[in-house]
């Protein structure tokens, strides 16, 4: 009895210290690639050059500065911001899915005395952490910059942090849901483009959801994908939102994680059986 | 000629090779298939979203967006169906594979091309004619054989500044290491040739004509149709840069090329 306490604490420690070696892993792969840091940096930056011109010429056509609730500012930071979170979040996880299902390194990894979800997670958590810091900081940055301060600074910034935590874990479900349908497909490219744009699209990082008509923002409301991008980013962008509002969005996010945790844990618990890896 | 007519023969031969294998992927080509069309739909869906809440982008109205939108999707089938191995390239040079080609009595620009045919770019072609042919009705454009020969020469020249961008991109992974990211970026900013230049503010009105041209990619040549009182001079000109630059753009990935030697082992 002693003894398998003990055998399981140290497992504990094993595992710990083997999460942590992959956040590492993630963060140091991250790193190699600095050129491709300033390039996606730069191609944020062209991203929003194109989005201030555009949205101005948009807002030259209606006499009014507020359309839907949205001004002109509101709508240029929440479309910057939601393509620098796009960029940080964006980790291929489905490629990498896909990937080591087409050329069988799957096998290897299932047999890592470490779960395949929890490898993959730790994994693109250091990934996601790094490009956070090397492409949406400074985006962040140059915007408060363009805008002479337009985005508060407080504790709306605290709440942000919490959101697109949850944000960004609730993307990982979707990926990894989406990666196990490459077990089945052979597909990679076609699945992944479509959890792309939907995924984009319903979450308002195409076009914001205040601009969506009334029965279709209904719908889009009912679906898990506006707690990625849509919560955090209106959680940064108004600080004068009621702590009841903020507290019931927040909620609804945490509620959302859960539910496609599970479906997703579920879903792979079903399809691991079914992996087939061509000759050896 | 003859070798014009050997090179046609031979594009059909590797490709119908091509084509056999994909189509043994069948469930793969129907989903990507698909993947294509939703792309397109999602970006249509924006669009209307957009002029629901706003009547017009600096002067140009709903139809004549959509026609700047279906013809840049026209103009970029080209590259999606039959430059589709850009995309490759990086992955080629850094493992070595590269080399195979070099071996060949053909054209090796030519032959590395020929390999893929991408056809779910067709599903492309067919949402942009699609979109094409509605606001060509809905704008009461004349039809006669002139307007759309000029159509015919306005969607070749402008195809040929997207591939020849993609060829610099793709290319500069013979002179430097992991330049996949770069491939990726310039790829993004076919999203930006939709929209009208004159959005722009001088500066990025230059960038986006000279140095990075995606204003040839749907603006310039589409004038010509949409508003023939507009044309600028580099609408004319369109069709004489475009071949000029696809030209350099097929010297620079070839003397990168030929400068290749392997990974060494």
């Amino acid at each position: 009895m002693k003894t398998m306490k003990k055998t399981g604490k140290q497992y504990n420690k094993i595992n710990l210290r083997a999460y942590g070696a992959l956040m590492r892993s993630g963060i140091m792969e991250t790193l190699q690639f600095r050129a491709s840091a300033i390039v996606m940096l730069f191609g944020n930056i062209v991203y929003l050059v194109v989005i201030y011109n555009l949205w101005k010429a948009i807002y030259a056509s209606v006499d009014t500065p507020v359309v839907n609730g949205m001004t002109f500012n509101d709508t240029m930071i929440y479309l910057v911001l939601a393509s620098a979170q796009f960029t940080f979040m964006e980790a291929r996880l489905v490629w990498l899915m896909g990937w080591s299902i087409q050329d069988g390194d799957i096998v290897v990894q299932l047999l890592r005395p470490i779960s395949y979800e929890m490898y993959n997670l730790f994994y693109i958590i250091g990934q996601n952490m790094c490009s956070f810091v090397a492409t949406f900081i400074p985006t962040f940055i140059i915007v408060e910059i363009v805008t002479h301060g337009a985005i508060p600074i407080g504790v709306n910034i605290l709440y942000y942090l919490i959101a697109v935590l949850i944000g960004s874990l609730i993307n990982f479900a979707v990926d990894f849901f989406v990666g196990t349908i490459c077990l089945y497909t052979q597909s990679i490219w076609g699945i992944n483009i479509m959890k792309e744009i939907l995924v984009t699209f319903l979450s308002g990082a195409t076009v914001p959801l205040a601009f969506f008509p009334e029965t279709l923002h209904k719908i889009v409301m009912f679906l898990p994908f506006h707690a990625i991008y849509n919560t955090p980013l209106t959680l940064l962008i108004h600080d004068d939102l009621p702590i009841e509002q903020i507290a019931d969005m927040i909620l609804t996010q945490f509620v959302w994680l859960v539910i496609v945790l599970v479906i997703a844990k579920v879903f792979w618990r079903a399809s691991e059986r079914v992996i087939t890896v061509n000759g050896g | 000629m003859k070798k014009l007519k050997f090179y046609i023969k031979i594009y059909f031969k590797i490709l119908s090779q091509d084509i056999k294998s994909r189509m043994s992927y069948r469930s793969d080509f129907v989903i990507s298939m698909i993947g294509m069309i939703f792309t397109n739909a999602a970006e249509l869906a924006a669009f209307y979203i957009m002029f629901l809440n706003f009547p017009s982008v600096c002067g140009w109205t709903y139809y004549e967006m959509l026609f700047l939108y279906g013809f840049s999707l026209v103009a970029l089938t080209p590259m999606q169906c039959l430059f589709e191995n850009n995309w490759n390239l990086g992955g080629y040079v850094r493992r070595g594979d590269f080399i195979k080609y070099c071996f060949r009595p053909l054209n090796l620009f030519f032959y590395y091309f020929s390999e893929i045919f991408d056809i779910k770019g067709l599903g492309q072609l067919a949402m942009g004619i699609g979109t094409l042919v509605y606001t060509w009705h809905k704008l009461q454009l004349p039809v006669s054989p002139l307007i759309l020969l000029e159509l015919v020469i306005a969607l070749v020249s402008a195809s040929l500044f997207f591939i020849a961008i993609m060829n610099f991109a793709a290319g500069a992974s013979f002179y430097l290491i992991n330049t996949g990211f770069l491939i990726g970026t310039m790829s993004k900013f076919r999203d930006y040739a939709k929209y009208p230049v004159t959005i722009y503010s001088k500066g990025f009105r230059f960038l986006f004509t000279f140095i990075i041209p995606i204003a040839f990619i749907a603006y310039y040549p589409s004038l010509v149709i949409v508003r023939p009182d507009e044309i600028s001079i580099l609408t004319w000109l369109a069709p004489v840069f475009g071949i000029f630059f696809f030209y350099m753009s097929y010297k620079f990935w070839m003397y990168g090329a030929r400068k290749y030697s392997g990974t060494g082992s």
